[in-house]
């Protein structure tokens, strides 16, 4: 039996490697994740152990809480470094802080900020524990000296004795060049960009007093890390400071690692998320091929059981084709894999996020779970053909009828009906019921999996009628194309299915995006009353690492053409225990530049001690006017702030707000995240703008927007996330493309004497290859339009459920969609000349020959 | 032994010195072997022969379907084997028909779109009076709107019939057209062709292995191992059957 499978595999390479691609191409994506990730991690451990080889211990604040960059913790008096100093086993100690600190290269531009941070450091004067090493140059002496990691100066093109403008949460000030230092054993950590101070500075410009954010220990010789640790918090104790914490050196490097094989996890998980997506639209291309493959060999299977083969024997013969298939892809697909994640491992560095080092790292696990996935995901997709080619009765070798099966409607319309059902109410109960992501997603892919079961009952009719137009402008081949769409239905649905779900996950984010834009767009038009907005270049998007030195907001409400403004911040709370965001800005300033759509109370009333709360946390938490709600700061633990307003319009100032004062008593850190301005009245747009524009340009790093302009720039952020999107999704387009061209082969195979006889009565080359190209769009047409169905209705509960959240609005992006369809059609038309090529080539002599 | 035909006719097609050799060496087999034939128009000539005796081969030749080793095949007045593959298509399509043993019509199209397919594959309207009088001829009028799995086998050779017809070709080639049916059927296709060649004109050129269908042909052509070895006027199906049995055959 198993000669009988080799046999046939040998004997159908194309079908084969067209079966086997939409494997290797998901497996490689897995593979690829997998390994580039363990490499990326590798790094960073081996990063991260030479960083600290010196440091013994360490002595720092206990975690308030953590979010995805680790954990947050209140800085430390520089007063501990005195009392650290006193235990006997201590050699060296030095104490260090972080803020933010961005480099502007010589024309102005600031350096970094779209993705690895940019911030400050003191320099640390011993050698062993200090993470730098010198590559030319001299550390920073005086207040006003400097030194930058290579990676940056070579951006900037610093080289030693060079003036650099440096931004910080001061005014930005110009500094002398004095060194150039590697971290580690690389030119920069990760992308990131570091500016080395003098630790004086860096207390000046991290805006604190005698303050660190940890103190790093080195041991005398002979003493372990443990027992350091353990006399430092002895004599911290003896001086009643026991509330900090010391860990050891070995401790603090696994911490920092754990940091990042959390941060990688996600992206980890994100990735696998599409693979697993473009997988499963690979399964429908194997078990459609082999569904296909099956019902071709019919009569081989029913010979096989006339001359004594056994039902099992049958099973296992097709079984044994999935096996060897799903094996050999799998394995090609990981050294796919292994090939991909250099490649991106080069586009990493190349976009500047630094992954220093050789080579790849491969772990056994990236080839088990690529070769266990690839394997298994071909077996299942091949279970239900082989069972079929296994009941095919043993007379059917003697009969010349069409094997197709018929369809049991009522059965389909039970079991897709039901599977649709559930997936509805598992995806309404994610949303809607707060069951979370999983509820949803599983939710979806059953509706779709509902709706592919149930689409063979229509598949004739849809196609029909989307070959409908083709009859009028095509002519006969055009009916032809449709007739042929429309002619086995189960086999155009399953086809279909695979586009359906690739489209479905297409349109979702189209549509998504486009309700966010709207809804974005609606509430800037209707709630913003500003004339002009300074935002942050770059990201912008991360609150607390970068943002706007305060200095600014001062000298625009200084301005006698600006009537008001207000600087707004952000930062990370915990109200009443669940950790979020808070918005900070003037009450009275911002009253006049923000529609609140006020419930009770006003933006006015609120004062340093109080929080004003959205409608919807409000409700959700049980708040009332007047109310006293507990909120933890990192800097100064938990303080009660009484509710003094609470208001409706949540989509651009978000669920909390606090004044500004409440903010700098609050806060470590103050960096304007953006600025709000309002023009006096009788002041032109353009005045204003004359008046207000030299000030932005002494601040590199802030940039000026009208409303518009301001609008625009939130639409581009929402954008680049849909275009990232897109490419995440681009695999399993293609894969969903592949059936196509797999389908068609096959068809065509089978067709053979069909495309004979048409070429003998008189239809050209172009004829027959305008004729498959067409069949093939139609399909291609068939599965858009279910998925776009699909995505219309996922992306119109998604936006409903997160209509609280300020997804206000629904827009079904008419305009993408149609761009969408348009763009399947014409792939397909381009994409099907494969096929369509190889039926034009049939000798038409052979074809029409009886066998 | 060359056919002759008498010289007042016009030529529909014909074959000069044409050869047809698969393989080479010692293993070459000649299918055709420096065959001279004409098909005179308005004829209906029976081409016969054993199995192997080539008459398929000089079927698919004369049709454009298949191309000769060495010698010319002329279709009226163009030589076959100088056309590119796209004129040899319209050829076919505009002036040739054809009615094969088996699988004669698209499964998806309706009869009435199988036999009005080479028009609309040339992208033309039907002649309406012509199609009216080529549907009352084979007696399909009330099966049109069908699909062939819905037709008997008779009256989806009926529907061949009537698709070599539409184009008025200048010559209808005919491999077999009855093998697949029984006798009635078959007398039925068979009338249906000699009235074609008697009312219409037509030129009608078949293979058959059958003395009873040769015997509706004006003139049958008898070949064995590539040539031509005897010919046949007004013949009957024992007269036929008398000279297959001098080649030997069935």
């Amino acid at each position: 039996m198993w000669k009988v499978t080799f046999k046939g595999l040998a004997g159908h390479k194309l079908r084969f490697l067209l079966t086997g691609l939409a494997v290797i191409l998901g497996v490689s994506f897995i593979s690829g994740t997998l390994v580039l990730t363990a490499t990326i991690q590798k790094t960073f451990d081996d990063l991260f152990a030479d960083i600290n080889r010196g440091t013994d211990a360490a002595v720092r604040a206990h975690e308030v809480f953590s979010d995805f960059g680790g954990a947050q913790r209140p800085n430390i008096p520089a007063s501990l470094l005195a009392i650290v100093r006193q235990t006997p086993t201590v050699e060296a100690e030095v104490g260090n802080i972080q803020a933010f600190a961005q480099v502007v290269d010589k024309h102005g531009k600031p350096i970094g900020g779209n993705g690895p941070p940019t911030f400050g450091l003191g320099w640390d004067p011993n050698p062993k524990l200090n993470p730098f090493h010198l590559v030319v140059g001299d550390p920073p002496r005086a207040d006003d000296q400097i030194v930058l990691d290579k990676h940056t100066a070579d951006t900037g093109n610093f080289h030693v004795g060079d003036e650099v403008t440096v931004l910080t949460s001061r005014a930005p000030r110009k500094y002398k060049l004095v060194g150039i230092a590697r971290f580690g054993t690389v030119d920069s950590l990760a992308g990131a960009s570091i500016t080395l101070f003098t630790p004086r500075e860096m207390q000046r410009v991290a805006n604190v007093k005698n303050q660190f954010s940890q103190i790093s220990v080195v041991a005398k010789p002979g003493v372990s890390q443990t027992q350091v640790a353990s006399d430092i918090a002895r004599t911290l104790a003896a001086h009643g400071k026991s509330q900090y914490e010391v860990i050891t050196g070995k401790a603090l490097t696994k911490e920092t690692q754990n940091t990042v094989h959390k941060a990688l996890g996600f992206i980890t998980t994100a990735l696998l998320v599409f693979a697993f997506v473009a997988l499963i639209v690979g399964m429908f291309i194997i078990y459609n091929t082999f569904s296909i493959v099956v019902a071709q060999r019919m009569r081989e299977m029913a010979l096989l059981r006339a001359i004594g083969a056994t039902q099992r024997q049958v099973l296992g013969s097709v079984i044994g084709e999935s096996v060897v298939v799903g094996l050999l892809a799998s394995a090609i697909g990981v050294a796919a894999g292994v090939g991909l994640s250099i490649g991106l491992k080069g586009l990493m560095n190349a976009l500047g996020f630094g992954i220093p080092g050789n080579g790849v790292v491969l772990r056994p696990i990236a080839v088990i779970v690529g070769l266990l996935v690839g394997s298994i995901v071909t077996i299942v997709s091949a279970t239900i053909p082989a069972r079929q080619a296994a009941r095919v009765p043993p007379i059917a070798a003697m009969r010349a009828v069409a094997l197709e099966r018929p369809i049991n409607r009522v059965r389909r319309v039970g079991i897709g009906g039901a599977i649709v059902a559930l997936g509805i109410a598992l995806l309404l109960s994610g949303l809607f019921g707060g069951r979370g992501l999983l509820f949803v997603g599983v939710g979806a892919l059953l509706a779709l999996v509902g709706v592919f079961v149930l689409s063979p009952l229509f598949a004739r009719a849809l196609a029909r009628v989307i070959g409908g137009p083709l009859t009028r402008f095509r002519g006969i081949v055009g009916s032809l194309s449709r007739e042929n769409a429309a002619r086995n239905p189960r086999r155009t649905a399953t086809t279909g299915a695979a586009v359906m779900i690739a489209v479905s996950l297409v349109g979702f984010i189209t549509i998504f995006a486009a309700s966010a834009n709207a809804s974005i767009g609606s509430a800037i038009d209707q709630q913003l009353k500003t004339d002009y907005i300074v935002t942050v270049k770059g990201s912008g998007g991360n609150p607390g690492l970068s943002g706007i030195s305060p200095e600014l907001a001062k000298r625009i409400a200084a301005l006698p053409e600006v009537q008001s403004s207000t600087p707004i911040r952000f930062g990370e709370v915990a109200v009443a225990g669940s950790h979020t965001f808070v918005l900070a800005a003037d009450p009275k300033e911002i009253a006049q530049m923000y529609d609140f759509g006020a419930v009770t109370g006003s933006i006015t009333d609120l004062t340093p001690n109080g929080i004003a709360v959205s409608t919807r946390k409000a409700s959700s938490k049980h708040l009332k006017l007047g109310d006293l709600v507990p909120v933890k700061y990192v800097k100064t633990g938990v303080v009660p702030l009484r509710v003094q307003f609470i208001y409706k319009n949540n989509g651009l100032v978000g669920d909390y707000m606090i004044s500004l004062a409440n903010y700098e008593r609050n806060f470590a850190q103050q960096l304007d995240f953006q600025i709000f301005a309002k023009l006096k009245p009788g002041v032109s747009a353009a005045q204003g703008r004359k008046a207000i524009e030299p000030v932005v340009a002494r601040y590199p790093n802030a940039q000026l927007k009208d409303n518009a302009q301001y609008k625009a720039d939130q639409k581009s952020q929402v954008n680049q996330v849909l275009i990232l999107v897109y490419v995440l999704l681009f695999l399993a387009v293609i894969i969903a493309f592949i059936g196509i061209v797999n389908t068609m082969t096959l068809s065509i195979y089978e067709r053979t004497r069909e495309i004979g006889l048409l070429r003998a009565v008189g239809a050209s080359r172009r004829q027959v290859r305008s004729m498959v190209r067409w069949e093939a769009t139609i399909i291609a047409l068939f599965g858009t339009v279910l998925g776009l169905l699909m995505a219309l209705f996922f992306a119109w509960a998604v936006v409903r459920a997160l209509h609280d959240q300020g997804f206000t609005k629904f827009s079904a992006a008419p305009i993408r969609l149609v761009i969408i369809v348009v763009v399947t059609a014409l792939a397909t038309l381009l994409w099907a000349s494969l096929p369509a090529r190889r039926a034009a080539k049939l000798d038409v002599l052979r074809a029409i020959d009886q066998d | 032994m060359t056919a002759t035909i008498p010289p007042t006719k016009t030529i529909a097609a014909r074959a000069v010195q044409a050869s047809k050799i698969y393989g080479t060496g010692d293993t070459a087999v000649h299918a055709l072997d420096a065959i001279d034939v004409e098909f005179p128009s308005a004829e209906y000539t029976a081409i016969m022969g054993p199995s192997g005796s080539g008459k398929s081969t000089l079927l698919h030749c004369v049709a454009g379907l298949d191309s000769l080793t060495s010698g010319h095949v002329y279709l009226g007045d163009i030589d076959l084997s100088t056309l590119s593959d796209k004129d040899l298509t319209r050829v076919r399509r505009d002036r040739v028909g054809f009615v094969f043993q088996t699988f004669n019509l698209i499964p998806t199209l309706t009869a009435i779109e199988n036999i009005t397919l080479p028009i609309a594959l040339a992208g033309s309207k039907p002649d309406q009076a012509w199609l009216d009088r080529i549907v009352d001829t084979v007696r399909l009028r009330d099966r049109l709107s069908h699909r062939p799995s819905e037709l008997s086998g008779g009256q989806q050779q009926r529907v061949a019939v009537a698709r070599a017809l539409v184009t008025r070709p200048e010559i209808i080639f005919a491999d077999e057209p009855t093998g697949n049916l029984d006798s009635r059927a078959s007398a039925e296709i068979l009338g249906f062709m000699q009235r074609a060649v008697q009312e219409f004109g037509q030129t009608i050129v078949m293979v058959t292995h059958d003395p009873i269908s040769a015997s509706y042909a004006n003139r049958v052509v008898f070949l064995a191992d590539g040539r031509i070895v005897d010919e046949l006027r007004d013949p009957s199906a024992d007269a036929v059957l008398g000279k297959m049995r001098k080649l030997g055959g069935e």
